[in-house]
């Protein structure tokens, strides 16, 4: 279960919605307390993909390696990554699932016509052929 | 030796520190030195191979040992070791699993499912598919009506149109309280009103080559269903471009053709006419006319195509063009070969990219044609209320519609004698160059055809009214019906 906080998810929205038509992708930052984890802070990444970024992400490691120790100087984790399906549906595709980690959470934001639509939170297996649906609360 | 930073989810494997001092002249080593310290943690970096899982990429302090020594890289105790995971994504290329049917789609496709040839697997690919319809018109309403209800997934639509009274007679997706409102609400409207899951993508413009790629890219297979010349050479050469399947459809008046252009080494539609006719010698739906069942007939042979390329069952129309005869209620086949001279799909093609299908058709882009209210009148033209005004003062002139007979039943301009366009050279020796002559179609364009015949012919007082009947109807007499 994931629950994002009023400020980040607002932040998150707002970065899909001005990044549109293209994909976003940004860092979650947060606690975790078992299963229960909670989003506090988003933090926008550069979407490093070359190439027509509509349909694709690519976050740099050098990217994530600074999200993680913004995490840690807040005391906070690094509890997933989010990005966006412009005109899509907030599925995890294959192409998600064969760049993902099982350490995190995914939360895609599908983004219709400009404005935001729906979203899921995805939960990668560790061999990425599989990816569970998280419960989502925003 | 040196300081590992625990990723928060990995923490739960090393009591929970979140970051862990192990020995070791190498990463290789450290690492090794960390799961023997930690074994629940050896699954989740390594594989089952021992290999160092494809998503981790290792970085001492900011550098990733890829571009280091690797494994064999050396570390000091001041050294800190990171685990970063590679992450990218993107929205192409939906899973399988995104489809599958819920309890009510099963009740709902359920003489689908008891299909061999569809059932479970086939329904899926339905709920999978992305269909573009350009234009949402005669042959857009059975497609959009029932793909929608056989559980296409997506379906997008492009029309700028607006619907008509004249449009009610044929397209049967639209509804007589819909006139005057937007083609794409009115369809998108029943659509879901059959199938409430369905996802309806609205394209409120002329597809043009600016704008086709962008549009067709997302979509599976693209169905034409348009009216015109250089909107059917757009699609089609938009379709070999992106190497997607085009089921084209098209009708006159009781005949109609469809085949399945563009798919799999297939012919395109540049193979059976590698030139649009000359401007005009085609008349359109509006110009000539059209039996209302016609495109239902036909746009439904496009839709159980689209099914079938989905499914991936049966014998498609691939090579082979089907001509229909309502009149004579018969089906005939050509075979269509691939050109191997196509300038678009052929061996060694010439148009690698959109070009400007106005000009290739030689008609003007629409938005240089003036409706008719606004039309100027020029040299050898005539205004329809200068024309009333003439009538009303009793001048001496003649008054001629080049219309049909059939045409002439519907309405007409009192005074007015009937010479159809295609008797007109028969009665040229009944008019004398002293005449002062009017002629008047339905729009004007027959009309003036008229005129320049008798002008070539040496009679000098020809005049053609500007907008026909319809001008008249607009601005002279509202009883007189349009058609």
């Amino acid at each position: 279960m994931i629950r994002i906080e009023a400020e980040p998810w607002d932040a998150m929205v707002a970065h899909a919605r001005e990044t549109y038509p293209n994909e976003c992708c940004g860092a979650m930052l947060g606690s975790t307390d078992g299963d229960q984890k909670t989003v506090r802070i988003a933090l926008r990444l550069r979407n490093a993909f070359e190439g027509a970024q509509a349909a694709r992400y690519e976050l740099r490691p050098e990217d994530l390696l600074a999200a993680d120790k913004a995490a840690r100087e807040r005391s906070m984790d690094l509890i997933g990554i989010y990005h966006s399906h412009p005109d899509c549906d907030a599925y995890f595709s294959k192409t998600d699932l064969q760049n993902s980690c099982p350490w995190y959470s995914f939360v895609v934001l599908s983004i219709q016509k400009g404005e935001f639509h729906h979203a899921n939170s995805w939960l990668p297996n560790a061999d990425q052929t599989d990816a569970a649906k998280e419960e989502l609360s925003y | 030796m040196a300081k590992i930073l625990i990723p928060t989810p990995l923490r739960q494997f090393t009591g929970k520190q979140d970051a862990v001092t192990v020995g070791g002249a190498t990463v290789g080593e450290v690492l090794s030195g960390l799961t023997a310290q930690y074994p629940d943690l050896k699954k989740q970096i390594f594989n089952d191979e021992g290999k160092l899982r494809s998503f981790i990429n290792v970085y001492v302090n900011d550098e990733d040992i890829r571009y280091l020594s690797k494994d064999a890289t050396a570390t000091a105790e001041t050294d800190t070791i990171s685990l970063v995971p590679s992450i990218a994504g993107g929205s192409v290329s939906a899973p399988p699993e995104e489809a599958t049917l819920t309890k009510d789609e099963i009740l709902r496709y359920s003489r689908h499912l008891i299909l061999p040839e569809v059932g479970m697997e086939g329904q899926q690919k339905l709920k999978a598919a992305k269909v573009l319809l350009v234009g949402a018109g005669g042959l857009g309403a059975p497609l959009g009506l029932y793909l929608a209800a056989a559980g296409v997934g997506r379906i997008g639509i492009v029309d700028f149109d607006v619907v008509d009274f004249t449009n009610l007679q044929r397209q049967v997706i639209h509804a007589t309280p819909d006139v005057g409102k937007k083609k794409l609400d009115s369809a998108a409207a029943k659509m879901q009103a059959i199938n409430p899951a369905l996802r309806v993508d609205k394209f409120e413009v002329a597809l043009s080559s600016e704008n086709a790629l962008d549009i067709l890219k997302d979509y599976d297979l693209v169905v034409d269903g348009t009216d015109n010349f250089p909107t059917r050479y757009l699609v089609n050469d938009a379709c070999v471009l992106l190497g997607k399947p085009n089921v084209y459809g098209s009708i006159f008046r009781f005949e109609g053709q469809a085949t399945v252009f563009a798919y799999e080494g297939g012919p395109c539609y540049r193979c059976l006419y590698p030139e649009p006719p000359p401007p005009g010698l085609v008349p359109s739906c509006a110009e000539g006319g059209v039996l209302g069942i016609l495109p239902g007939t036909i746009g439904l042979i496009q839709a159980t195509e689209t099914v079938k390329l989905i499914l991936g069952i049966g014998t498609t129309l691939v090579g082979r063009l089907l001509l229909y005869d309502a009149l004579g209620m018969k089906f005939r086949e050509l075979k269509l070969r691939k050109n191997p001279e196509c300038p678009v799909c052929g061996d060694h093609p010439t148009v690698t990219r959109l070009i400007d299908y106005h000009q290739f058709c030689g008609v003007p882009q629409p938005s240089q044609q003036v409706p008719v209210q606004e039309t100027k009148v020029n040299e050898g033209e005539i205004d329809v209320l200068e024309l009333k005004q003439k009538l009303d003062r009793g001048d001496k002139f003649t008054l001629i519609d080049v219309r049909e007979p059939h045409e002439y039943k519907i309405c007409n301009i009192p005074g007015a004698k009937l010479i159809p366009l295609g008797e007109f050279p028969q009665h040229l020796g009944e008019f004398s160059p002293e005449d002062d002559i009017v002629i008047h179609c339905k729009s004007g364009m027959r009309s003036a055809k008229a005129c320049a015949f008798l002008r070539q012919n040496g009679l000098t007082h020809v005049r053609n009214v500007v907008g026909g009947i319809l001008a008249w109807s607009d601005k002279v007499d509202p009883s007189v019906p349009k058609y």
